[in-house]
């Protein structure tokens, strides 16, 4: 009997060791699994976990540069580089207000308003829908990038960029009391340099879900 | 007995008669094992297979706008005989004599506008100048005197004026790869070089300057050179829409041309909005209008003299009519 008892003793043991590996692969793959659905540090506490959410990242305009100046003035090069700068500072004020600062429907959106040329913030502020959250907004908690890239072809006038073609591409996820979904937005705006910096005088942009 | 009854789920020190039961919690654990690797799983799933599982957070959207301007817009273009060395012509663009002229209305809110070409030989009063050809105005006084004879002329206010040469001409309709007009005649002008057979298609900068030159062998003289001149601003128009529709980024393209090519009073932001503007204004909504006009002499010289047909236009533009 104790021979048997003590080989059952010897498997009981080995099946123990394998259990308590198991288990504790088990543990970890469980823990593995809740992280993943966890929502972002940068989230409202108690938002529904996303299950299309990727990782967000910090909104940054990755932006390339051409530029147009005058035969007898900066090469395009370094033209392109001293705009550049600029333009990636204006492009990523545009998108914090379309989408990021404008989650919650609360800011408004004189903000962005602002950043349009007068002869066309009022043909921009009806079709809020087509550059920004629109009436979206008040139903989402948070926007969390993650893309934000353009191009852009900058024309000098003397010594200084004039205006400029952006053509832009963002997306990230925006989260709702109902869940998570992606946003959109893929623009052109031509930009005019004024004296408080660059505006918008013209746009051809659509935003929403994938296609 | 007691310890084959004892739960399969007690402590380490488990004897002989717990062996099925530590297989079996094995094989549960395996098999819990198998479906967390299935529930790892699912969030790697192609994104996809993600999005299906989003809700729509926005629907989809489109929109589009150029600016909003004044209501009416009048630009006086001129075509300068001089400052073009390419064509051996020297001195100043502004001192020459204005060869081309036309007078372009733009309706901005209804999108409409008229080009009136008017005949480099018109005979009208000058301000400070009695009354000569109106090509002689801008040698006198420069583009202001010569917008001034305009607005005399015409009663109606100019708002800014571009300028250009030969040179500029050429050079312009070079870069932008050609310009697409629709020839209106078989043409074998030797003076002006031009030699086009009669037709749409694209003209190179240098076939563009001899068609809006052609004076001599043409059956309509002065008349027809100006339609033909119009016709090149038109062409000019309908190239950079195309282009511009397939590449947004063509208006800085244009501008950077012009900014080399085009002398104006036009400040910067205003031809940046015009030229936005521009892309949504259908060529086909402005008329090219020849002033009407008859060949005549003054004073030994051969001139044109406007005919009433011409101030029945100006005044029909004056209150706010395109035709």
């Amino acid at each position: 009997m104790a021979a048997p008892s003590n080989s059952g003793l010897r498997l009981t043991g080995s099946a123990g060791a394998a259990l308590a590996v198991l288990l504790t692969a088990v543990l970890l793959l469980v823990a593995g699994c809740t992280s993943g659905d966890r929502p972002e540090p940068s989230g409202p506490a108690g938002r529904p976990a996303s299950t299309a959410a990727p990782p967000a990242e910090p909104l940054r305009v990755q932006l390339v540069t051409t530029a147009k100046s005058p035969p007898d003035g900066l090469t395009a090069k370094r033209a392109a580089q001293r705009a550049a700068p600029g333009l990636e500072r204006f492009l990523d004020r545009y998108l914090t207000a379309a989408f990021v600062e404008a989650a919650g429907g609360e800011a408004g959106w004189d903000g962005l308003l602002g950043l349009f040329d007068k002869p066309v913030k009022a043909s921009a502020r009806k079709q809020l829908d087509a550059l920004s959250l629109g009436a979206a907004a008040p139903k989402v908690s948070a926007v969390r990038p993650h893309r934000a890239s353009a191009r852009a072809v900058v024309l000098y006038g003397d010594r200084r960029p004039a205006a400029a073609t952006v053509r832009l591409a963002f997306d990230a996820t925006a989260d709702t009391a109902q869940g998570s979904g992606q946003v959109h937005l893929r623009s052109v705006l031509q930009l005019l340099a004024t004296g408080e910096g660059w505006r918008i005088a013209a746009f051809d942009s659509r935003t929403g879900p994938p296609k | 007995m007691s310890r084959r009854t004892r739960p399969a789920g007690a402590g380490a020190g488990a004897g002989a008669g717990r062996r099925g039961p530590a297989w079996i919690a094995a094989f549960g654990l395996v098999a819990a094992l198998a479906a967390g690797l299935v529930v790892a799983g699912s969030p790697r799933q192609p994104a996809d297979a993600q999005s299906a599982l989003a809700i729509t957070v926005q629907r989809a959207h489109a929109g589009s706008a150029t600016p909003t301007l004044k209501r009416r817009i009048v630009l006086l273009t001129i075509g300068s005989d001089a400052g073009a060395p390419k064509f051996g012509r020297g001195g100043s663009v502004e001192g020459g004599r204005a060869d081309a002229l036309q007078l372009i209305v733009l309706d901005t809110v209804k999108r409409r506008g008229a080009v009136l070409s008017f005949p480099r030989d018109s005979y009208v009063p000058i301000p400070g100048h009695g009354t000569n050809k109106i090509n002689a105005a801008m040698a006198f006084g420069g583009p202001r005197l010569l917008v001034a004879t305009f607005e005399r002329l015409t009663g109606l206010p100019i708002d800014y004026y571009a300028l250009t040469s030969f040179d500029g001409l050429t050079d312009i309709v070079t870069k932008v790869g050609g310009v697409q007009v629709n020839v209106d005649m078989n043409l074998r002008d030797t003076f002006a070089g031009a030699f086009l057979d009669k037709g749409r298609q694209k003209l190179n900068g240098r076939q563009a300057l001899a068609y809006a030159r052609a004076r001599k062998t043409l059956p309509g003289g002065d008349f027809d050179r100006s339609r033909h001149q119009g016709q090149v601003l038109l062409g000019g128009l309908g190239t950079f829409q195309r282009q511009v529709a397939q590449d947004p980024a063509k208006v800085m393209t244009w501008l950077a041309i012009l900014r080399d090519e085009v002398k104006t009073d036009l400040p910067f932001p205003e031809l940046l909005r015009l030229a936005l503007l521009a892309t949504k204004v259908p060529a086909s909504g402005i008329r090219n209008i020849p002033v009407p006009s008859v060949a005549g002499s003054a004073g030994g010289a051969s001139v044109v003299h406007l005919q009433p047909g011409a101030y029945a236009l100006f005044a029909r533009l004056r209150a706010g009519k395109l035709s």
